[in-house]
């Protein structure tokens, strides 16, 4: 398994966020994590990332136990949070965004990987000196990818990623997500857009109120009707 | 000619209020922190430059140093006590308090610093001004009627080359980048695997040699430092930086020379306690008018350099 949580727990004051939580993802996998808003999705993965401490659980990443390290071991060791939001840098231009994202790596491959990214997504390479202000939501989106792939990343946790997003762009989202997972890389994707997730992942995790309440094959999950009732219904409108 | 000599008098006066307007606009912009220790470490470099000018190393260690060596030890104690304040201002109230930078915690405690700091310089070497002495102390280039002293130009093209250094440093390596980051999106620079314990001391770095310098070259172009000199260069650097427009390095060195330039022809023109008046209302006048100041961004903290 390149990623296995197990028992994770983490309190923000009186919130309990993530009730003892296990999950894993096998090397190459696309795995979702469903639920509800308020679920415990985002802190989930903000702790797997390391930007906040579990309060017990511990996290190995291929076979390491990596619970005590920094969010900057983690990056290095190949573990990559595309934050819900995007979260790109406004300030810096679209070029700088990339070499941030490139921040622990110090081999002299960096500028040809950033000329990658902008071969993959022609729009940014047209504004790679401009502001990252100035890019529609759809592009900041890639952006906020194309940054997460400069670190050389082997798991990409998105969170969100379709949130803000014209079906047009969702479809289009998931069809980057697809090839970079047969490029190899290996995905964790938080989505409340249930149907695309469940489309794309082969296995998936659903949360409630910070605590596991399902897991299983997308097939499975999608045959579920409990899901279906729950969520499936309410994405429906919202996709 | 006579307002010419002054306007350039003013100028050379900016030049040294520039490196201290930068240090304060850098800790302003990237950690949203107003360092009131910024004007003592002026001092420290300037006092320790002349103890060790004149006394030699602590413990009768050495004769009394040249003035160089004095000020290059002046400057490196600047840097440390900055981050002496870093560590127990910023980080410490960081760490006991979570995201301090949104409380006066450390604003308070810095001030703290400030005359801790300047009385422990007091203590031990009393109130008075001390000359202190440079070889080219009185090399003046005269040309056309107006007298430039060497060491005052030296020090501007020093200054604003520092500055246009840090502007660098900030624009076009990966340290400068994360810096800019780290001040817009901290939660972000984390994720991207950016050390932010490891990166805010190179600001309380870069602050200690941007004050050290500004002090040390204040000490050569006046022959004259006194623990109480960082007062008067601290309120007009802070005037200069927003005036500039906080958070923006070349906003900071535009409000320094402007505030130079005011200063010296205030004096000029309504006398030598003018000075304070002419630059405030300046301030006052400019934010009725551009709130953001010269080359100010909208939100403090926000996109800058």
């Amino acid at each position: 398994m390149l990623l296995e949580v197990d028992g994770l727990d983490l309190r923000y004051g009186a919130t309990h966020a993530v009730k003892g939580v296990s999950l894993n993802v096998a090397e190459g996998e696309i795995v979702t994590v469903l639920g509800a808003n308020g679920a415990g999705k985002s802190s989930l993965l903000k702790a797997i990332a390391g930007a906040v401490r579990p309060g017990a659980g511990t996290i190995r990443f291929d076979g390491k136990d990596i619970t005590g390290r920094g969010a900057a071991a983690r990056v290095r060791a190949g573990l990559m949070l595309v934050p819900e939001g995007r979260q790109i840098f406004v300030s810096l231009t679209v070029e700088e965004n990339l070499l941030i994202g490139g921040y622990t790596r110090s081999d002299a491959e960096i500028a040809r990987d950033v000329e990658a990214v902008f071969d993959r997504f022609p729009n940014l390479a047209a504004r790679r000196g401009a502001l990252a202000s100035v890019l529609s939501g759809g592009e900041q989106q890639m952006l906020a990818v194309g940054r997460a792939l400069l670190s050389k990343p082997r798991l990409m946790m998105l969170d969100e990623p379709s949130l803000g997003l014209s079906p047009i762009l969702v479809d289009q989202l998931f069809g980057l997500i697809g090839d970079l997972n047969r490029q190899g890389l290996s995905i964790l994707l938080v989505e409340q857009n249930t149907h695309m997730a469940l489309e794309i992942a082969a296995r998936g995790y659903v949360l409630e109120l910070g605590a596991l309440v399902a897991e299983g094959t997308a097939a499975e999950l999608g045959a579920d009707p409990r899901l279906a009732e729950a969520y499936l219904g309410a994405t429906d409108d919202a996709a | 000619m006579l307002i010419v000599q002054q306007i350039l008098n003013g100028i050379m006066l900016g030049g040294i209020y520039v490196g201290v307007a930068v240090a304060f606009t850098l800790t302003i912009g990237i950690l949203n922190f107003l360092n009131f220790t910024i004007p003592v470490l002026f001092m420290l470099s300037g006092m320790i430059g002349w103890s060790l000018s004149f006394y030699g190393l602590p413990f009768g260690l050495s004769e009394p140093l040249g003035w160089l060596p004095s000020l290059g030890i002046g400057i490196i104690c600047a840097i440390l006590a900055s981050l002496v304040v870093e560590r127990f201002t910023y980080r410490y109230f960081k760490a006991k308090h979570g995201d301090a930078t949104e409380h006066a915690i450390p604003l308070v405690s810095s001030l703290g610093f400030l005359l801790i700091f300047e009385y422990m310089v007091l203590i031990a070497h009393g109130s008075d001004p001390r000359g202190f002495h440079t070889p080219f102390g009185d090399l003046d280039l005269r040309f056309a009627g107006l007298v430039i002293s060497i060491p005052q130009i030296l020090s501007l093209v020093v200054s604003l080359a520092i500055v246009a250094g840090l502007s660098m440093l900030l624009r076009r390596t990966q340290l400068g980048r994360a810096l800019r980051a780290t001040a817009e999106n901290p939660d972000a620079a984390v994720l991207m695997g950016i050390e932010v314990n490891r990166i805010v001391p190179v600001v309380f770095v870069l602050t200690g040699l941007l004050c050290g310098l500004a002090g040390a070259l204040f000490a050569v172009n006046y022959g004259e430092v006194s623990p109480y000199m960082g007062d008067q260069v601290g309120t007009k650097a802070i005037a200069g930086m927003v005036i500039g427009g906080l958070g923006s390095v070349w906003g900071a060195i535009a409000g320094g020379l402007i505030v130079g330039l005011t200063e010296t022809l205030s004096i000029h023109f309504f006398g030598a306690t003018s000075a304070q008046i002419t630059v405030w209302g300046l301030l006052l006048v400019l934010l009725l008018f551009r709130p953001k100041g010269l080359f100010g961004h909208n939100a403090i903290g926000k996109g800058k350099f």
